[in-house]
């Protein structure tokens, strides 16, 4: 690992800047922390939950007699008993419970309370669902045929975002060079390694709920609407929990705890097994793509087009919202004069989808990246000069909404962090030593990703901060923490911003009872927006400290709390763009457009086997723009963790169905990335400040997945000449490519 | 069997060994994440080797000797590792560090200085989500300095 930390002011005293391991790392390496999963109380029960084994039917009846009558069986619940039985406001939430009809495998029609797990399994499996099969639509492009089978009364589109800057047609047909791209991108697990669960608890009309969360108001608002009840006699306590990823976004797993445990009448544990994950988690959109890019003779893009279909699964949790993400980033992080882009979400009776680290991303700049190394190749451009022709500059117009970006941004000093490292300075000698049967090659690509929700939208995130008499500060902040260290990130902040001891701070981010609303740990928000609210929260205490004429904590802290000063909040919003571009003022939020993108710049080295299609990476160059490193080491920590993920999605992760049926249900057939198939990654850290964030930062641990698939493919064109179209890369799929070349054009 | 180098008497034989350590010794450190042995979350040594203790049943230990992640501590060893986990950050979410932490412990004590192969094929058993193992091959090198 090469990390080279950004220019930075900080002082010998300062927190910002430093390596520190997370709050629990002792507890964690002892074996000692108790998880969510973890968690035992006293006279508690045990769930489990009777899923569908047909992708689609009408429920004509669910007997849960037998089940009912067992042994140690304490409540047994369907649809039904649930007072508002859906997951959200609207029917394309999809029920809590489904009572009238089964829309994919593993969809959740009943849960049991026992007093064992063993009986509560073998309880569930004893309610008898009597389903009438309908037909199944399996394939995003067959949903969308005029006959297919409709998923829901208002037809199987879920969501359109369209967009134009100008005559796209017009532009490509004058380009000089046009080139297409037609890709397809694959349904990807998120893997958390803890499976979902954890324990609820009624006490005096109140519920407290112990489970992972990474969106903890929205679990709260789903908790309260399902079972009726006021949204502060909901408490959610999201750790410590085992992975994120987005998969803890949706989860409806609070739901059936508290569903369970008000029934049952006692504490209720609950963990879905791995097979259950697989099949009912979330994940990560399947896209189907295509672009046009047109070019001028000087390598500068002249127009753009793409279009894009989602399969979303049943049911709405994300999609939509996916897709605007998409739309966003169909032009990457380049100028473009004119571009289009049209994209559907659509349902299907696959698996749910909904979020996953990237958001949209991955799917669109796969199609994006590869056909610019494709024109690089065709234009006979090197593929970095190409793309610094055409990037965006801090401060420059967004290619597609034409609004204008952050002067924070630096998407050429990210690609040229990059292309100076020596795996990719030294290429052409590194690939003429590979040795038969291994051929070598080395690919490029570049992405942005925007962070927080984007304009419109009203995205906040606020810290509350009470100072006790001995000068001690506790600060209860959001988003929380998933496994960022992102309260020791808090805590970092705090420490300069006040020009304290950080021993003399506490930082709480995990429990709604304290935290004020901050929204989800998401969108690569959590230390923009969780930061900021912090920085701004101690300022308050600043502010009153002067106030009352104390020089420092130590000594005014007493006042403050005599005064009854002692308490203080903060929102931070983010910014919107500063002005909307192209975008319809009133329709802002449809869009979304971000002002502040985060950057990342990959290299990858690879050989591949000529005679089994066998690809083994050699090297990751990571170069990201995250402005200032608040926690350097928990930056890298990302960076290489994005970048497994994101071998993984293009070597070897594809969640498979048939005709609805899912084949990859376990760890045994759905393969993710093991010490063994990650290389070295050099992360490099780019310098500079992101003004509008807090010291400078902001959020880097989406964009890092979203060059390492094109940056793949374009290490495999390079060694073998095969352009792939489809992630994962398999070998038997390289294998078949190789085959065909050999044979020539058909 | 011995549990950290606690006699300790089972009642069922038949148990797997994972329930026995966490639900009657309330020994949590041994985490379920597939329950067939593909994640490693659960690793625990028996007799000196790692086995994932979701599939062992209680009566195939024997009057063996099982280490556990909160019985690793007790060697200079398995301390030095726990330490580097914590100083090179090798911690994310932590759900797959107890079971690593065993592996690599039981790595170091067989190899002393590892080399890279003998690091993949001492940790390849180990699934993390979060760090892309950068950070766990940083500690595992640190700790056997």
């Amino acid at each position: 690992m090469t990390a080279t930390s950004p220019a930075s002011t900080t002082t010998e005293n300062s927190q910002v800047g430093r390596s520190i391991p997370g709050a629990y790392a002792h507890e964690v390496v002892s074996g000692r922390l108790e998880y969510v999963t973890d968690r035992r109380l006293p006279g508690m029960l045990h769930g489990a939950v009777t899923r569908s084994a047909v992708p689609h039917g009408r429920i004509a009846g669910i007997d849960t007699t037998v089940a009912a009558k067992m042994a140690g069986v304490r409540c047994v619940l369907v649809g039904a008993d649930v007072p508002f039985n859906l997951l959200g406001p609207t029917e394309a939430d999809g029920p809590v419970l489904a009572d009238e009809q089964v829309r994919q495998v593993g969809e959740a029609i009943a849960l049991v309370a026992a007093v064992d797990a063993g009986t509560a399994r073998r309880a569930a499996d004893a309610i008898v669902v009597d389903v009438e099969p309908l037909p199944v639509v399996g394939d995003a492009h067959a949903a969308l045929a005029p006959d297919a089978p409709r998923l829901h009364d208002g037809g199987n589109v879920a969501g359109r975002i369209g967009f134009a800057s100008g005559d796209v047609e017009r532009a490509l047909s004058d380009a000089d060079t046009v080139v297409e791209r037609v890709v397809s991108t694959p349904a990807q697990e998120h893997v958390a390694i803890e499976p979902p669960g954890g324990v609820a608890l009624w006490e005096a009309g109140q519920v407290t709920i112990w489970c992972g969360s990474q969106n903890p108001g929205l679990h709260r608002r789903k908790v309260a609407r399902a079972l009726g009840i006021g949204l502060e006699d909901v408490r959610l306590v999201s750790g410590p929990v085992g992975g994120a990823f987005g998969a803890r976004n949706d989860d409806p797993m609070p739901v059936f705890l508290a569903l369970l445990a008000r029934a049952a009448g006692a504490p209720v544990h609950l963990r879905m097994s791995r097979e259950e994950v697989m099949v009912a988690g979330p994940k990560r959109h399947p896209f189907h793509t295509s672009v046009r890019i047109g070019f001028g003779r000087d390598g500068r893009i002249a127009a753009s087009d793409m279009t894009a279909i989602a399969d979303t699964g049943p049911y709405v949790t994300s999609g939509p919202n996916v897709l605007k993400t998409s739309a966003e980033m169909s032009v990457g992080p380049y100028r473009v004069p004119v571009a289009r882009f049209d994209g559907q979400v659509v349902y299907t009776n696959n698996a749910n989808a909904g979020a996953f680290r990237g958001y949209g991303v991955p799917q669109v700049a796969f199609a994006l990246e590869t056909a610019i190394d494709q024109a690089a190749a065709e234009l006979g451009i090197d593929p970095v000069d190409l793309r610094l022709r055409n990037v965006l500059r801090g401060g420059d117009r967004h290619g597609l909404y034409g609004h204008p970006v952050t002067p924070g941004l630096r998407v050429a000093e990210t690609l040229t962090a990059a292309a100076t490292d020596d795996w990719w300075v030294t290429r052409a000698e590194w690939r003429r030593r590979a040795r038969p049967p291994w051929r070598r090659g080395t690919g490029i690509a570049l992405a942005i990703k925007g962070v927080g929700l984007g304009s419109g939208r009203g995205d906040a995130a606020r810290a509350r901060l009470i100072v006790s008499v001995d000068g001690r500060v506790r600060i209860w902040a959001g988003p929380n923490h998933t496994g960022q260290a992102i309260d020791v990130a808090y805590r970092q902040i705090a420490a300069d911003v006040l020009g304290v001891d950080p021993g003399r701070i506490d930082v709480v981010v995990d429990d709604t009872q304290l935290v004020p609303e901050s929204g989800a740990t998401a969108a690569s928000r959590s230390m923009y927006a969780g930061g900021s609210a912090v920085a701004a929260v101690c300022r308050r205490l600043l502010e009153a400290l002067e106030d009352v004429g104390a020089s420092d904590l130590a000594l005014g802290a007493g006042r403050l709390v005599s005064e009854g000063r002692a308490e203080f909040e903060a929102t931070f919003t983010l910014p919107d763009v500063a002005d909307p571009g192209m975008i319809d003022p009133e329709r802002l939020g449809n869009y979304a457009p971000h002002r502040v993108y985060g950057c990342s710049a990959q290299v990858v080295r690879l050989e591949v086997n000529e005679l089994t299609g066998e690809i083994r990476v050699a090297g990751v160059v990571c170069a990201v723009d995250c402005g200032r490193a608040i926690n350097p080491g928990a930056v890298v920590g990302q960076a290489e963790g994005g970048v497994a993920q994101g071998l993984g999605l293009a070597l070897m992760e594809e969640y498979r169905l048939v005709d609805g049926r899912p084949v990859t249900q376990s760890l045994e057939n759905y393969l993710i990335p093991t010490i063994r198939d990650v290389p070295p990654i050099r992360t490099r850290l780019v310098g500079g400040d992101e003004p509008t964030g807090p010291m400078g930062a902001k959020g880097m641990a989406e964009v890092v997945i979203v060059p390492t698939g094109p940056a793949v493919a374009a290490a495999v064109a390079d060694a073998v000449g095969v352009r792939s179209d489809r992630l994962p890369i398999t070998p038997e799929r390289l294998l078949t490519a190789l085959r065909a070349q050999e044979r020539g054009p058909q | 069997m011995k549990v950290n180098g606690v006699p300790v008497d089972p009642p069922d034989a038949a148990a797997r060994l994972i329930d026995y350590l966490r639900d009657d010794l309330g020994l949590i450190g041994a985490k379920e994440g597939c329950g067939m042995g593909e994640c490693g979350s659960c690793t625990v040594l028996m007799n000196g080797s790692p086995v994932c203790s979701c599939l062992v049943l209680v009566g195939q230990v024997g009057d063996g000797e099982v280490t556990t992640v909160e019985g690793v501590a007790s060697g200079a060893t398995g301390r030095a590792v726990q330490e580097a986990f914590v100083r090179r950050q090798a911690v994310q979410c932590g759900f797959c560090v107890a079971g690593m932490v065993v592996s690599a412990s039981a790595l170091v004590a067989e190899h002393p200085a590892p080399t890279d192969e003998q690091m993949r094929a001492g940790l390849e058993g180990n699934l993390c989500r979060c760090t892309g193992y950068g950070a766990i091959a940083r500690a595992v090198r640190e700790a056997t300095r």
